[in-house]
Formats: structure tokens, sequence, C-alpha cells
């Protein structure tokens, strides 16, 4: 998996393509913790390009989900594809994050 | 040969496969698996489910059953036909109870990080089974379930 990240209206949006399988967990929560720790607590993760993802994976979104919520920000889903957005359906992960068709949309809401 | 799997069954022979509990060898035996499934033409979701059950239950074995120890290995054992695919996979450890995993999709546990991965195997598969050790799964999927 290829992580990568920009600033976009106060925002970072953090761009996954290819698999979020358990390897690429470690990069993932690096990039997501680390970002957090550093400050930037509103992130938008863009899914649009994400084939796969395991459980390993979505635990990551989660500890990144609460800690930049602790912190007064958000970790917002846009863009899965159908079998990610199936993943999120199967697993109710949908209850808890909130998730957008597309980045912009998940940006506009501030 | 996985405990009590007969040699073949219509001519599906067992492909088998010694990992070391290396979360790095994971990939390339999810990717020969799947490989195999789209030469025999299924389709992409099956594929899916399939890569998916057969990550969570090696890394459940890896992590829960040999607790990542690098001297023990996680044994796997599959075999695919046009109608179906079977997988085993069994790990060195002492065994759990599956029925003793809460339900991580109950309200009260979705902000936990861990414990989704039985319950996406038993989704994403048409069986899933035990054995009575707790080291072993083995699961199904079939292409008209």
């Amino acid at each position: 998996m290829k992580i990568q990240t920009r600033e976009e209206r106060g925002c970072r949006v953090v761009v996954l393509v290819g698999s979020a399988d358990v390897n690429a967990s470690r990069m993932l929560r690096e990039a997501l913790l680390g970002a957090i720790e550093a400050g930037a607590t509103r992130i938008v993760c863009d899914l649009a390009s994400t084939d796969f993802i395991c459980s390993d994976a979505l635990g990551v979104l989660i500890t990144a989900y609460l800690k930049a919520r602790g912190r007064g920000g958000f970790l917002r889903l846009a863009d899965p594809q159908n079998h990610l957005r199936e993943v999120l359906e199967t697993t109710r992960l949908d209850h808890l994050f909130e998730v957008f068709p597309d980045v912009q949309g998940a940006l506009v809401r501030t | 040969m996985p405990a009590n799997a007969p040699e073949s069954d219509n001519g599906m022979a067992w492909i088998e496969k010694q990992l070391p509990t290396r979360l790095e060898t994971i990939r390339e035996a999810e990717m020969e698996v799947v490989n195999r499934l789209e030469s025999l033409g299924y389709n992409e979701d099956i594929c899916f489910a399939v890569r998916l059950a057969f990550e969570e239950a090696i890394v459940n074995a890896m992590k829960h059953g040999n607790r990542m120890d690098p001297d023990r290995h996680v044994l796997l054992a599959y075999r695919a036909s046009p109608e179906r695919v079977e997988i085993r996979v069994r790990d060195e450890g002492d065994g759990f109870d599956p029925c003793g995993i809460p339900d991580p999709t109950a309200d009260e546990n979705l902000r936990k990080p861990c414990g989704r991965g039985i319950m996406l195997m038993r989704s994403y598969m048409d069986e899933v089974s035990y054995s009575s050790s707790g080291t072993e799964v083995l699961m199904v999927k079939y292409r008209h379930p």
C-alpha cells in the first residue's frame, strides 16, 4: 500500500492506495497517529483507491478516530468502494465512522 | 496433510504450505490462493471474500495461536475446484474457544480496535468450523452457495 497525504481546507487528507492488509497496518498507524501527535486532528481518509482492508487496519482507523476525537478533531472516511463499504457495513463500523461519498463532501462538513 | 483430511476429493488435491510465524509471509501465500481462484474463473467478490477470510485466519494463527513465536509455524492447506475452495489453517498454540469471543458488532464493542477477525471469516465464508482443540480452522466458500 502507498499512503499519500496533503493539506486541504484545514484538514489532513490521507489517501490509501492499494491493500490495507496486516503488513500495511504499521505504515497506516504511523501516518495517522503520527499526524495526530503532530497536531493534525482533522483527518479525512480517502479510500477511493483502497482495494482491500483487514481487521488490523480497521483497528488502526478506530484507534486514530478515537485519538482525533479526544483532541477535538475527527477522522472521516471518504469514497469507500463496494468491497470496503461492505466490510464497514458487515462490521457495523459505518455506525461509528462518518462515511462520505467523496473527499469534498467530507471536507465541506467541517 | 491436515488432521482428518482426505487425501483428495473429486480430484481436488490439497496444496500444503508451512509458513514461519512472520506476518511478511502472508501476502505471497494469500495471492497464490487468489490467483488460483482467478484462474478457475471465480469473480471479484468471491476472491475478495476468500482473501479477507484467509488473511484473518492466518493472522489469528500467528498472533493469537503462535503468539508471534518465530520458532512456531502455521500449517496451511487449501484446495480449489470450479465449485468450491476449502482452506485449513492450523497453528501450534494452545487453542481457544471460538464461542468465547465477544460480538464485535455490539454497540458496546464498536470502539474496540480488535476482535473482528473471526466475525469477518464467518461473514465472508460459507462454512467456518474449528477443531475441538481450537488450533485448526476449516473454511469453505462455494461458487454458488
